[in-house]
């Protein structure tokens, strides 16, 4: 009986030291940030835009999550779902991340500068779909799609809560069947947008795919964080086994391979054919000591998560995937860096505290959306009608 | 009359539930030897059974890491050591390219390994001959029911107390199970005669039919179909023509391209009247004639043309170019020499062109020069 | 209103028969002689194969000459043929392996028989490779053996890769089902009476005696074969995508071709197997097995990979605009309205549009409907393999090289052919093996396995 269950779970507020840690990251990055601009503003725009899909990712990846569960019909996820639910509300914040790159744009964007436009024929062809306009619109459009569909499934999951409605679970499957064309297109259109236009000349088909399994990793690896240090210490609820772990475990190591797949068969593809228009995108990530971060790439991003969580134990270790999902989000981090920070600097990568404020803010935000998002809702949704056989699931 | 030897103790169980409550029962009882027979497989009962963790999975992990370094040792050896080939300008190890083949392989290695390892190593099959193989119990397990058996070899093994045991678990059926006298005496070794017999015999009949297919069948009507072309290969007769020949001679008058029949064969004197040495004096002019009259005219009339030959009398030894003869031939004689012969000296018109002639005897002249210089060449 | 029970798990065996129940119904077929039907269906499926041999034979005997590829159409029928018969193989490792790997109950009921399609449709898709090169005897050159001409294979060739990939494909399927057969073996050999059957049975179960102890290991290997199979699935169409994506071919060379083609042959292998099974279960009475709850689960993973499909092509389009490069601008527009067009439209209403009916409950569960469209999906899958590589091919970057390509009455026997090769082995199969894994299925009726607090 589901009132077995809201006799189970207590509702226990996170201490606070958690906020204070979110916010003070929060505040000595925002601070690094504005820092940043005022001393080198292209380089904290190309910064920006990694906040930008890095937060993005996490929040439409965890929408992705809560549809694909709606959709199939999973029950093991179903005592976790309220985290990607609260990991999704960064996207209200994403207008206010993008502003200073909309303000920015002229820097960024060579397609924008109207003298390269006019010697270069071939960008000139791309100008009805690569204009200020169109752009500004994309970029709203999809903004508003994102937080139209956390808002509904977000309503529907919380009101649950209070009136056991089971007809709400079957709103919501209605709502992420809906969300899931609007994902991939609004998906693929951001990387393209942000990313692949930072080279103009450049094409990928996979392009947005390729971003996609970022976004599916961002969103697993840090619901899977949460999860694990809220249900170490005991504000979950009483009965989630390794088996519930084994799952998390099993998706963050099936993703880490499918993003390997993904970015071999690009790599391969324009190796072999040698096209100079293709291939100049990954000489420019080798020029330099370029070359250094791409090859780590291929160890922090696939050899260590795929020896780190290749055993059945060590998806079930909830010390093991807090390591591992810490270090994929951090991966997922360094590949946005790859993608966007090599148009700026061309001969060799560089770090420095500009770039840490941006990854403190990053961090800090999440906390403090966790924290605060705690305070006014359930951590499990306790009215869900799959929640008991979700506790129940063994493999 | 042959006193039948115990085997061990069956108990049949209706539900899985009954099987697996019994299961930790026999554990907790000190029983050791004992087994669980279920037509498929129930949730729990390793646990049950206190069974360790299967080692599978590092036998399945040592394998494809062994089938990926070979495959990467073969991709290496073959395209960077042993038959190099440019292919389409990528350097000799391409890497990248040898990762569909190292993958591939490492797959196929694992799972055949790993399976056969389970097969023959752990499980010891195919063993038709244990004691439980056709017998009722085996009949009932195989369908619908549950059964646990415990053997009599187990140190704490008395009939009565594993009876009594039994009916303390709520066992809807319990028998003895005898050995059969065939399968007293069974004892599946890895390395039977049998089997090493069927081996050698694979052996033979595998590499008998390659051979005769690589060596016999492949020369055979249809396989040499594209063997035997009817085409004309080079010295093979033709019946076209009435003299049998396939390789023809070009038809009389017939005249190379850039070729000039030569004017003055067998006519040394119109040579020298008529024919002058056209190619300037310069320096690549003389390094050309040098280069040439080195490779060519160097053997028998030595570097400098003193007809020093480096071939130690296999040939006789031509005269001296420094000559007074030589000297005061105009340069179409000597080119008439070259392009006709001249007693054993063969013609050489079909080793130097015509340029190459001039070059040459150019350089004839400087090496002359060089033997009988004037003082007004100091100059 | 008729509401779904969220609190429920939706049984995936209806009713709760009882195990022997289960090995009687699934042992029939093997255990009664062949009817009127089976021996009409197998003439029909003969007359095939004989199309089949008659065009494999006159291929030797004549040469490549006798189909329709020409200069510039190298490719034809025989690639397009290979590349639609591995598609339809990916269906069955997925049921086994990616459910499996997912714990989706629902698969047990049809693993069985889909792994036994993947083989015969990777054994039909290997026939291609071996008598497209005109002296298929020397097949064997195509592993790297040491050999007395020092000639070694070429590893920078996707073709190469190909050869690696389908074999192991086969291979590791072929273990993987026979693994699973072992337990069913044994099952039978406790039942049959039939001596020879007997002897038969015990060869190749290999003394299986449902021991937990083997159990354990079983389960273990059966994991890590799933673990195996899933990536070798992803890795044999991704290096079949390869044969046309490594090249610089317009319409060809472009980074997507790996997932589009995964998605697309799990896409066609789902609705070969749907349209299979629909005529399974009916015939032998499965209906309690595979359920229509069963079905439509397929047909969501048909909508779901149809989906992917569309996206690529949508992908695809976009950037032959976005790219600027005019051949390959051209190349798009050429298939839409060149001398294809027919072909292509012929693929995207097949391939795009039928299988969108499913997002509809009720066509998800009709059976009559959901045949039609898995057969129009597998048209428009072929006739895609067809539009890439023939329009590609007859039109690419010099006009003056352009050319057409007509099938001819040889490539016809072969294609149809092929499809009775198909169905002769598994009509066979039917009668000669248990289309329905029996321990797995017994292994998730109602109430087979302990309750938790036994387990725990």
């Amino acid at each position: 009986m589901s009132s077995n269950i809201e006799l189970q779970f207590q509702k226990k507020k996170l201490p606070s030291k958690v906020f204070n840690t979110g916010i003070i990251l929060m505040v000595i990055g925002l601070l690094g940030i504005i820092l940043s601009y005022y001393e080198n503003p292209l380089r904290s725009a190309y910064n920006n835009i990694i906040l930008f899909l890095f937060l993005a990712s996490i929040g439409v990846g965890s929408l992705f999550l809560i549809g694909i569960e709606y959709l199939s019909g999973a029950v093991w996820s179903v005592p976790f779902r309220r985290i990607p639910e609260f990991l999704s509300n960064i996207l209200i914040f994403l207008p206010i991340i993008v502003l200073p790159l909309l303000f920015n744009m002229n820097n960024i964007f060579h397609w924008l500068h109207p003298e390269i436009l006019k010697a270069d024929e071939l960008l000139k062809s791309k100008a009805p779909y690569l204009n200020v306009q169109f752009f500004i619109v994309r970029v709203i459009i999809f903004l508003l799609i994102w937080i139209i569909f956390y808002l509904i499934l977000f309503k529907n999951s919380t009101k649950q809560d209070d009136t056991k409605d089971p007809t709400l679970t079957k709103k919501n499957i209605k709502f992420s069947a809906a969300f899931m064309p609007f994902f991939a297109i609004t998906i693929t259109f951001t990387a393209i947008d942000w990313l692949m236009s930072l080279e103009p000349h450049w094409y990928s088909t996979i392009f947005g795919v390729y971003y996609f399994a970022g976004t599916v990793l961002a969103a697993l690896s840090s619901s899977t964080i949460a999860i694990v240090l809220l249900n170490e210490n005991g504000y979950l609820i009483q009965g989630l086994k390794e088996d519930h772990y084994y799952s998390l475990g099993a998706l963050l190591f099936a993703f880490v391979n499918f993003w390997a797949y993904i970015a071999f068969s690009q790599y391969l593809l324009i190796w072999y054919a040698n096209l100079p228009e293709e291939t100049i995108w990954f000489l420019n990530r080798w020029e330099g000591n370029w070359k250094f971060i791409s090859i780590g790439l291929i160890f922090v991003h696939f050899v260590v998560p795929y020896f780190g969580l290749l055993s059945q134990p060590s998806k079930m270790n909830p010390k093991r995937l807090l390591f591992m999902s810490s270090w994929i989000l951090f991966a997922h981090y360094y590949d946005l860096y790859w993608l966007s920070i090599p148009n700026f600097s061309k001969d060799s990568f560089i770090f420095s505290w500009n770039e840490i404020s941006f990854v403190l803010f990053a961090v800090g935000i999440l906390i403090t959306v966790i924290y605060k998002q705690s305070n006014k809702y359930n951590l499990i949704p306790v009215g869900d009608p799959k929640l008991k056989r979700g506790i129940d699931f063994r493999l | 009359m042959k006193e039948k030897i115990l085997y061990g103790y069956a108990g049949i169980f209706n539900t899985a539930d009954d099987v697996i409550k019994a299961a930790k029962k026999v554990k907790s009882n000190g029983y050791e030897k004992f087994d669980v027979h279920t037509p498929y497989p129930v949730h729990g009962m390793p646990k049950a059974m206190s069974l360790k963790p299967s080692k599978l999975g590092y036998f399945a992990l040592i394998f494809g890491l062994t089938g990926a370094l070979s495959a990467l040792l073969l991709t290496y050896w073959i395209s960077a050591y042993d038959y190099p080939l440019v292919i389409g300008g990528k350097p000799f190890f391409s890497f990248p390219a040898y990762i569909p083949v190292i993958f591939e392989v490492t797959v196929l290695s694992a799972s055949i390994a790993t399976v056969i390892t389970m097969l023959f190593i752990f499980f010891k099959f195919p063993n038709n001959a244990h004691p439980l193989n056709d017998t009722d119990y085996m009949k009932k397990v195989s369908s619908d029911k549950y059964g646990i058996v415990i053997l009599a070899s187990d140190e704490k093994f008395e009939e009565s107390s594993v009876e009594q045991f039994f009916k303390s678990v709520n066992a809807s059926e319990i028998f003895p199970i005898y050995f059969d006298i065939e399968e007293l005496n069974a004892n599946p070794k890895i390395l039977e005669p049998k089997f090493l017999l069927f081996l050698l015999l694979a052996g033979i009949i595998t590499s008998g039919a390659t051979y005769f297919t690589l060596n016999k069948l492949l020369y055979m009507v249809p396989f040499n179909w594209m063997m035997e072309q009817p085409k004309l290969n080079p010295q093979q007769k033709s019946s076209i023509f009435s003299d049998g020949f396939g390789m023809r001679m070009p038809v009389e008058g017939t005249v190379a391209r850039n070729y000039l029949p030569y004017a003055y064969k067998n006519q040394p004197e119109e040579a020298e009247k008529y024919l002058v040495n056209p190619l300037p004096v310069n320096k690549s002019i003389l390094e050309l004639g040098q280069k040439k009259y080195d490779i060519y005219c160097s053997p028998c009339h030595g570097y400098y043309g003193e007809g020093d030959s480096r071939l130690r009398g296999q040939f006789p030894n031509p005269p001296s170019l420094h000559s007074e003869k030589v000297r005061t031939w105009p340069d179409g004689r000597i080119f008439h020499v070259i392009t006709e012969g001249q007693n054993i000296m063969p013609s050489y018109s079909t080793q130097l062109t015509v340029d190459e002639r001039w070059a040459i005897i150019h350089y004839i002249r400087a090496l002359q020069r060089s033997l009988n210089a004037k003082e007004t060449d100091l100059k | 209103m008729s509401a779904v029970d969220y609190t429920q798990e939706l049984s995936v065996i209806e009713g709760k028969p009882a195990l022997r129940e289960l090995d009687d119904l699934i042992s029939k077929p093997l255990e009664t002689k062949p009817d009127k039907k089976f021996y009409i269906a197998l003439s029909i499926t003969l007359s095939m194969l004989a199309l089949f041999v008659i065009g494999l034979g006159l291929t030797f005997y004549y040469g490549i000459g006798t189909w329709g590829n020409n200069t510039p159409v190298g490719w034809g029928f025989g690639i397009v043929n290979f590349v639609f018969w591995v598609g339809i193989g990916h269906a069955g490792t997925l049921i086994s392996a990616i459910l499996f790997l997912f714990r989706q109950k629902w698969r047990t009921g049809i693993a069985r028989f889909a792994e036994g399609m993947t083989i015969f449709a990777v054994m039909t898709a290997a026939i291609f490779p071996l008598i497209h090169t005109g002296r298929p005897w020397l097949a064997g050159y195509l592993f790297p053996y040491p050999n007395q001409h020092s000639v070694w294979v070429n590893f920078m060739s996707p073709l190469l890769w190909d050869v690696f990939a389908v074999s192991t494909y086969f291979t590791v399927s072929l273990i993987f089902w026979y693994v699973g057969l072992i337990p069913d073996l044994a099952t039978l050999r406790e039942r049959t009476s039939n001596k020879i059957k007997k002897i038969i049975y015990s060869i190749f179960s290999l003394g299986w005696r449902f021991s937990n102890r083997h159990w354990q290991h079983y389960e273990m290997v059966y994991l890590i074969l799933a673990g195996f199979a899933t990536p070798l699935v992803l890795s044999v169409h991704t290096i079949v995508s390869f044969d046309f994506a490594v090249s610089i071919m317009p319409g060809w060379h472009t980074t997507i071709f790996p997932p589009y083609f995964v998605a697309g042959a799990v896409f066609s292998g789902f609705a070969m197997v749907q349209n299979v099974l629909i005529f399974i279960r009916k015939i032998f009475n499965y209906e309690k097995i595979i359920t229509i709850d069963t079905l439509e689960k397929m047909n969501k993973i048909i909508l779901v990979t149809g989906s992917m499909v569309g996206y690529a092509y949508a992908m695809e389009f976009f950037i032959a605009w976005y790219s600027g490069i005019q051949a390959e601008q051209f190349t798009f527009i050429n298939r839409a309205f060149g001398p294809y067009a027919w072909a292509y439209w012929i693929m995207v209403s097949c391939n795009v549009l039928s299988p969108q009916l499913f997002w509809f409950k009720k066509i998800r569960r009709s059976i009559p409907v959901m045949f039609v469209i898995a057969v129009l999906v597998n048209i428009g899958m072929w006739f895609e393999r067809f539009v890439i590589v023939v329009t590609s091919l007859s039109r690419d970057y010099l006009p003056s090289s352009w050319g057409h390509f007509t099938p001819t009455i040889v490539d016809y026997m072969i294609l149809i052919g092929s499809f009775g090769f198909f169905f002769t082995w598994i009509l066979l199969f039917t009668k000669a093996l248990p289309v329905v894994s029996i321990a797995e299925v017994k292994a998730v009726v109602e109430g087979s396995q302990p309750s938790h607090h036994n387990i725990e």
